[in-house]
């Protein structure tokens, strides 16, 4: 059949037919791969790291502050979570905890948390607040690793009140309540068709979770755990999944030492 | 041209093309994982970085220990460009299909794996950016099932090639002078 078909052509368009089509099906298998390649994520294309976008709402008096370690540390870490996803909860107890007490510690890297509640999580959305509104009051901290560490708990019977509770002293709690108390609406969480929830007008710690939200839908987040990491002004592809902190301390290491 | 040379001009031309295909899918490949990651040029130190960056996609896997992560991912891309320059080059096609096949193989199992696990990654297979999905499944199945037909013929050519005789030169004896 092949000889049938060359017969119609010269025999040096005939040569090439082979060289031509194993192109052609190279192209079309690696097209996908070449587009994610090519197709910079907006955080990338800035090359600035998402937390500055929200640096004039930081600044804000009362508003949360869901940082960890110093500003003005080399390395910048932006992680966008779900409290009730369990591969964030393995992130956060194995990598992070250690990251924190290592290298954020040290002042080598600036957590920065990102909320990224999904709409399959009963209860993410409400933790979301509950660590939001502690982080108004400066205590973000606490909370983050409360609401992780009790994540088999709380989701059960989205009792989040009781472990945030016992992440500070009373008083501190009171104002907690006191910032949630007109949170009345459902909270906001992500959608799959990528459009930006309603916050709840009552609730003073909607606005930050949808500009997160919104932040997630632009780096796009395809899965939660998701962070970037952003280095002398250039931001690295994003990564999701679980990343022990050996092999994240490697990439540090080999960032810090360029 | 009788059917057994039909036969022979196909097998011949399905082994070309599969081989340039999966060569040049082997050194995209390599290409994707060692360019730099952010907006710098090529650099040794570039290169480095790009390698510990693939570590953290082979890691998310769950598959080897930290201690086995890095060596992996130190060697794979290095090894994806000189499989890919084999391929092209045609040398020992044999060998070079079948180590294609197998490679193949283990990346088609562990892709299948962490799908079954619900485990929400990025495939790594062409560098960062890609979500492991049903698509990068059927199209590594789709490569999987190119290389394994490019071994097959590749083997069968060989053997072929082996039982042949070899051509006879048609020179004739110089003739004895009685």
């Amino acid at each position: 059949m092949i000889s049938r078909i060359n017969q119609g052509f010269s025999p040096r368009v005939a040569s090439r037919a082979p060289w031509a089509a194993a192109i052609l099906t190279a192209l079309v298998v690696l097209a996908p791969a070449i587009t994610a390649q090519t197709a910079t994520p907006a955080s990338a294309k800035t090359a600035t790291p998402a937390h500055k976008h929200a640096a004039a709402d930081t600044a804000a008096p009362g508003a949360p502050v869901k940082t960890i370690g110093n500003r003005n540390a080399p390395i910048t870490m932006e992680v966008f979570s779900d409290y009730q996803c369990p591969s964030c909860g393995s992130f956060f107890e194995n990598t992070l905890r250690a990251m924190i007490q290592d290298y954020v510690a040290q002042g080598k890297v600036y957590l920065v948390h990102h909320d990224f509640p999904l709409q399959m999580h009963t209860y993410s959305g409400q933790a979301a607040r509950w660590a939001n509104a502690a982080a108004m009051i400066g205590q973000f901290q606490d909370v983050d690793a409360a609401l992780f560490d009790n994540q088999a708990k709380w989701p059960v019977d989205g009792d989040i009140e009781k472990y945030v509770s016992a992440a500070m002293s009373p008083a501190n709690f009171k104002r907690v309540q006191g910032i949630l108390k007109g949170c009345t609406a459902a909270p906001p969480t992500s959608k799959a068709d990528r459009t930006a929830p309603q916050p709840d007008p009552g609730c003073p710690v909607d606005p930050y979770i949808v500009q997160d939200i919104v932040l997630g839908y632009q780096v796009p987040v395809q899965a939660t755990p998701t962070f970037i990491i952003h280095y002398k002004g250039q931001s690295y592809p994003a990564s999701s999944g679980i990343i022990t902190w050996p092999i994240l301390k490697q990439f540090f290491d080999t960032l810090l030492s360029q | 041209m009788t059917p057994n040379e039909t036969r022979g001009n196909l097998a011949r031309t399905l082994l070309l093309f599969g081989r340039l295909a999966l060569a040049a899918i082997f050194l995209f490949a390599a290409y994707a994982k060692l360019k730099p990651q952010a907006a710098t040029a090529w650099s040794g130190s570039s290169i480095k970085t790009s390698l510990s960056l693939f570590a953290m996609q082979v890691d998310s896997y769950q598959l080897l220990p930290p201690q086995l992560v890095s060596p992996a991912a130190h060697s794979l891309p290095p090894f994806e460009l000189f499989l890919g320059l084999w391929l092209l080059s045609g040398v020992l096609l044999r060998y070079a299909s079948l180590i294609t096949t197998l490679l193949l193989g283990a990346f088609f199992a562990v892709m299948v794996r962490t799908y079954m696990a619900g485990l929400e990654i990025n495939c790594g297979c062409f560098g960062p950016g890609e979500r492991l999905g049903p698509l990068t499944l059927l199209r590594d199945g789709s490569l999987l099932a190119l290389a394994l037909a490019v071994a097959i013929a590749a083997f069968m050519q060989g053997r072929k090639s082996r039982t042949e005789p070899a051509p006879v030169a048609h020179v004739s004896a110089p003739q004895r002078a009685d």
